[in-house]
């Protein structure tokens, strides 16, 4: 199994429901304890996030488009944060999900350096490192309905931006989508393997003025009398 | 997308995205009137003006400005330390509009200056004038004393919050 994430970049909004939604379960999840936050109330809030969204825009107005960007680990197939770890905390599920033993983490910070996407946090409070959980505490759990067996960042997404499934099956909706829309790995030179998928924005259509209008519409008048020319 | 007025953008996570604004302006305006990223601005309608920072964007059309309205808070207000930059940085566009159309002689009632379907605030036709402060003129304004704190409040927030399974 690869479990991982398909998030469209073209339909997400930057809304940050995800992370709100991924704090809220992981906050009081079993598998990293608490996350911290650090004066929340003051001059200068922050706190562990395993979900930050990043805002860019590309191009120049009005041939301009905002681009929302939300980062989370990978699951990566060839997990250097894993490879680095001096105490084993970090490991590799058979399913795909990278996860830290909170018992055996010392917090040296060497996996957060190993990760070039920044998906760990190190919680200052315990001194341990922590991440996404693709929340395993979720997905497996057979108390809950089938449909609520995924990550809270995917439940939460009101754009359905966000899809959760197992890469190595390529009838999941995440391989199909993937294929089909020309999903990619962020940094694949790095040689990380990364599993979870970014889908491209589409390109909007040209807004159609006068001219053009025209234009197309004696091209197409051209396109319907040629044949009859070429006879 | 991330924000949507005042009501519990205090909390202690949604503040951490967002706890303070600046006024969004295209480029190319901003540009054209010889403004930049992070310049001190006023902002000027009929009805009043404040004093805030600039940011410029693509992402606007050219002759529309924005904010996220109402991170801007009073100090001591919504639980938060005096020196949040909710108070010392946020601003609110508020001060701009009149809550009332201009009283109409055939008719006595006031009519609220909103949008008749939605209730929204008519920000839509308010008409603001944007320049440059003079140099040494910096800060959000207007600004007001800090709000005295609640009976039984004695100012105590957590420096670290947890919540445990």
């Amino acid at each position: 199994m690869k479990l991982g994430l398909v998030i469209d970049l073209d339909t997400c909004v930057g809304c940050h429901a995800c992370a709100t939604a991924c704090k809220e379960w992981n906050a009081s999840s079993k598998v990293n304890g608490a996350l911290s936050d650090y004066e929340p109330f003051g001059a200068e809030p922050s706190g562990v996030w395993f979900n930050r969204v990043r805002h860019y825009e590309v191009g120049d107005y009005p041939e301009n488009k905002t681009i929302n960007f939300p980062v989370c680990c990978m699951h990566c197939a060839d997990a250097d944060c894993v490879t680095v770890c001096p105490t084993g905390a970090s490991y590799k599920r058979d399913d795909g999900i990278v996860l830290v033993d909170q018992d055996k983490c010392m917090g040296c910070n060497l996996c957060a350096w190993a990760c070039p996407y920044g998906a760990r946090e190190l919680d200052q409070v315990p001194g341990t490192m922590k991440k996404c959980t693709l929340c395993v505490d979720r997905i497996y759990d057979e108390m809950l309905a089938p449909e609520d067996r995924q990550p809270a960042c995917v439940l939460a997404c009101p754009t359905h931006a966000r899809m959760f499934g197992d890469f190595d099956d390529p009838q999941s909706e995440v391989s199909r989508v993937t294929a089909e829309r020309g999903g990619f790995g962020l940094l694949p030179e790095l040689g990380y393997a990364p599993v979870s998928r970014y889908l491209p924005p589409r390109q909007p259509q040209p807004v159609i003025d006068a001219d053009d209008a025209r234009a197309l519409l004696e091209r197409g008048l051209a396109s319907l009398a040629s044949p009859v020319i070429r006879r | 997308m991330m924000m949507y007025h005042s009501w519990d953008s205090q909390n202690a996570w949604l503040r951490q995205i967002l706890s303070e604004n600046s006024l969004y302006m295209n480029r190319g305006t901003a540009h054209e009137l010889e403004l930049g990223d992070g310049d001190w601005v006023w902002v000027e309608s009929h009805h009043g003006r404040i004093r805030c920072r600039l940011k410029t964007m693509e992402g606007v059309e050219a002759h529309t400005v924005w904010t996220w309205n109402a991170v801007g808070k009073q100090a001591g207000t919504w639980g938060l330390s005096p020196d949040a930059s909710e108070a010392t940085a946020g601003f609110l566009l508020n001060h701009l509009i009149s809550e009332l159309l201009p009283r109409n002689a055939s008719d006595a009632r006031r009519l609220t200056n909103s949008d008749p379907v939605t209730g929204q605030a008519a920000w839509f036709d308010l008409r603001v004038k944007v320049s440059k402060c003079a140099p040494g003129e910096t800060g959000i304004w207007p600004v007001f004393a800090a709000a005295k704190p609640l009976p039984g409040d004695h100012g105590h927030r957590p420096r670290v919050w947890r919540y445990h399974a």
